[in-house]
Parts: C-alpha cells; sequence; structure tokens
C-alpha cells in the first residue's frame, strides 16, 4: 500500500520531491500538505515541490536513494516516462498520481488515480486534490504507528551466485572513459562497469548491469 | 495522536493486513463523506453560484481580469482557479492571474510592508475599476485577505470569497459581495468542496459567456 510505503521510506529518512510539469499547483499543495500539515500537532516531513522546467537534471544532483517522487498530472504527461525511469533507476520510490485514462501498468510503483473523470475537470474539481488528502492522512497513520515501520525482512534462501542470477539491475551512466568502462549510478549507489560488449554509450543513458558489466542499452520512449 | 482521525485504532498491531484492511475501508468512507459534502455544498448554493456566474461573466464581457489569492493550500488552489480560467479544459479562455505566482513579489512586498499587504499591493499594482477579485481561506480569517477584499472594492472590484466552517471574518465582511462556505471545519474537506464550487461556478460562466454570444448573433 502506497502510505505504507511512503511511511517507511520517511521514517528511513527520505525526501519526498514532487513534480507536476503540467499541473504545476498540485506538485506546490503536496509538498504544503507534509511540510506545513494542516492539523496542529502532526509532524512536518521532508517534501519539496520541483518547478524546474527540466525535472530530471533537477533531480539527479539532489535526489538520492531511498527518497520518494510523487508526479502529479495525466497520462499524456509530457516527460513523465523518461524521469519515473531514472527516479526509479536512482532507486527512488515512485507514486503517479493523476486522473482520466491510466498510464500503462507499472509506470510507477505506485499509481493513485481518478478513473471515471475527465482530466482535465478533476485536476480542477477536488478530486485529484482528495486522493492526495487522504494520502496524506493514511501516511501519517502508519507512520505513527511504529510497530509497521521495519519493513519485512527478507527471506534469504542462502546465497546466491551473482553470475548465475538472472539479474539485471538498471544503471544511469554518470561518466564514461575511453578503456572500455564506465561509471553509472544504480539503486545502490555509485559503481564502475564494463561497458565494451554494448554500443558506444553516453553519459545519460541507461543500461542494464549483470555482475559488473553493462549487458545491455535501455531504449527509452521519449514521451 | 492518530486518535481523532482514526478512533478505531489502539496501540501497536502485529498484524499488517488488518490494520491495512480497516485504514483502506476508513479512506474509502473518508473519501464519500468528501463526495457527498461536494455535492451537497454545490447543491445548497446552486441560486447563488448562477448569479455569482452571471456577474462574472457580464464583467469579464466588459474586458474584466480575474485575480485571485489564498495561503497555504489555498494559494494552490487560488493557482488552480487562475488556470482554470486561462488555459481551460474547454470553452473560452478568459484573463486570470494569481497573485501567489511570483515569489520575487511575495517575498519583497512581506519582507518589506508585511505580510498582511502581499496581496492588497499588488491589486493596487494591477487592478482595475470592474476586474474580479476571488480569495480563499479555509478559516475565513486570513488577515492578508480581508486587506485584499477592501483594497478590492475601494477599487469597486467585483468580490467572491471562498472559506469554511462559519465563513468567518470573510463572511461578515462587507468587502466581499458574496462568500461562498462550505459547512466543515475540516480544512481538508473544505479546500475539496472549494474545489468542486470553483469548477462549478466557471462552468457556469462559460454558459453565460456562450448565452452572451448566442444572443448577439
Amino acid at each position: 500500500m502506497c502510505a505504507l510505503d511512503l511511511a517507511r521510506r520517511f521514517a528511513a529518512g527520505a525526501t519526498m520531491w514532487c513534480v507536476a510539469p503540467l499541473w504545476a499547483e498540485h506538485a506546490r499543495h503536496v509538498a504544503v500538505e507534509f511540510v506545513h500539515p494542516v492539523i496542529v500537532g502532526k509532524r512536518a516531513l521532508p517534501a519539496v515541490s520541483m518547478d524546474a522546467p527540466e525535472p530530471i537534471g533537477a533531480l539527479r544532483a539532489i535526489a538520492t536513494r531511498g527518497d520518494v517522487l510523487v508526479l502529479i498530472g495525466d497520462a499524456t504527461t509530457r516527460g513523465a516516462s523518461p524521469l519515473l525511469l531514472r527516479c526509479s533507476t536512482w532507486g527512488l520510490t515512485t507514486v503517479w498520481i493523476g486522473a482520466g485514462e491510466r498510464p500503462p501498468a507499472g509506470a510507477a510503483d505506485h499509481v493513485l488515480w481518478v478513473d471515471g473523470v475527465a482530466a482535465g475537470a478533476a485536476r480542477h474539481n477536488g478530486s485529484v486534490v482528495r486522493l492526495y488528502h487522504l494520502l496524506w492522512e493514511l501516511t501519517h497513520v502508519c507512520f505513527e504507528h511504529s510497530g509497521l515501520m521495519p519493513p519485512p525482512p527478507v527471506a534469504h534462501g542462502g546465497q546466491a551466485c551473482t553470475t548465475c542470477a538472472d539479474d539485471a539491475r538498471p544503471a544511469e551512466v554518470i561518466s564514461v572513459d575511453r578503456h572500455g568502462s564506465a561509471s553509472v549510478r544504480t539503486a545502490a549507489g555509485v559503481e564502475t562497469v564494463d561497458t565494451t560488449i554494448i554500443a558506444p554509450v553516453d553519459v545519460g543513458d541507461l543500461v542494464l548491469v549483470h555482475a559488473g558489466t553493462a549487458i545491455a542499452l535501455v531504449r527509452e520512449d521519449p514521451s | 495522536m492518530s486518535d481523532f482521525l482514526y478512533p478505531f485504532l489502539k496501540g501497536e498491531a502485529a498484524d499488517v493486513d488488518v490494520l491495512l484492511d480497516d485504514l483502506a475501508t476508513s479512506a474509502r468512507a473518508k473519501a464519500a463523506d468528501s463526495c457527498q459534502l461536494q455535492s451537497d455544498t454545490v447543491d445548497r448554493e446552486r441560486t447563488r453560484l448562477e448569479a455569482q456566474a452571471g456577474a462574472m461573466a457580464e464583467h469579464f464581457d466588459q474586458g474584466a481580469r480575474l485575480f485571485t489569492f489564498g495561503n497555504g493550500g489555498s494559494s494552490t488552489d487560488a493557482t488552480s482557479i487562475a488556470a482554470l480560467f486561462s488555459s481551460p479544459p474547454w470553452g473560452t479562455p478568459l484573463p486570470a492571474h494569481a497573485l501567489v505566482a511570483d515569489s520575487a513579489v511575495l517575498t519583497a512586498l512581506g519582507n518589506d510592508v508585511g505580510f498582511d499587504l502581499v496581496f492588497s499591493r499588488q491589486l493596487i499594482a494591477y487592478a482595475a475599476t470592474g476586474d474580479i477579485a476571488v480569495g480563499l481561506s479555509t478559516s475565513g480569517n486570513s488577515r492578508n485577505l480581508l486587506f485584499a477584499f477592501a483594497e478590492a472594492r475601494t477599487r469597486r472590484m467585483l468580490t467572491i470569497g471562498f472559506a469554511g466552517y462559519d465563513g468567518g471574518d470573510m463572511g461578515r465582511s462587507d468587502d466581499v459581495q458574496h462568500c461562498f462556505v462550505v459547512a466543515s471545519d475540516s480544512v481538508h474537506r473544505i479546500q475539496e468542496a472549494h474545489g468542486a464550487l470553483a469548477f462549478a461556478l466557471w462552468s457556469a460562466v462559460q454558459d453565460h459567456l456562450a448565452s452572451f454570444g448566442a444572443e448577439r448573433v
């Protein structure tokens, strides 16, 4: 559940970044709800509205793994897909709040949607606002329930061999050297990978990494 | 701490799933309450919505511009209303500007003359006779809105307010020609109902303007 996930992230020190390229007022509303609660006694949580014309660049510098991205907008929001993909690559939890026709399944870790109302109406008539008001309330109930805060322990069946494990993690290229290796940013941090088996890579490219090797270039949908 | 929000929760629970089910049930009930408050408020205010929309349409027809303002969440609702009028999802775009749009202007005024005057000073600079002022405050008591409405009336602007609780000072002020009051004491529910009211108001303005157009054909 989204609220529980948010509460756990906040408990672990996350910042919530709010982005709404076409519905700017909603990014600010979400941020102010969390950072300056309307109910006296509720804790202020770090939530920031990112108004930059190029949110990916702005977030690349300041967002860290474990943070939360909240995108507010309809399914046609330009730049939504690359933004969500990159934030996920960097280890952020992603939330997409919107209305109207739904985005493709899996577009974000959590999709909170107003169905059955035209996006243009939902943006202005209080429907979208209601959705994130409830998210705020539920997050605080979970957050204050300390018994829920640590995530359940991951079951380990013994050490897995990285080479044999079917593991391919997304990564963003930070820098490239001429010896066939690159420095990349993943959800686990920054690492150096071998790039010789894929096409030449550029800074900003997304790749899949397995056992210290970039094994594939991720082709992105520019919208 | 969460007692008044979710009174059924007591202490800590080991069973996360049961708790999450309870929260989901409660959230659905609150969403239903919000929808009910929205529709009850719009129904109760329907006659006044039509009257204010008619007045707004006449002002727009004479070249009026709309200025919106509010604090915190209400500032974003003010921004939303300005965007709804100026970049509508359908219908006719109309001149509208939110007085919270520029942080340089807000911080300069707030720092130099005080936050009480951040909206009234902007109206002095920007607004003309016959323009429209819309201010939103869940309590109805925000001082910078009351100052703004007073300034707006001296300029013979059309003044419309959105408030909650019992309307507060805005509901009692002669400077607010009509104040839509949401009968609730929940800031969140009031804001959601403000959205419903504002959308209904905008829609009615569009209808009035369309009828002007039809009459002139």
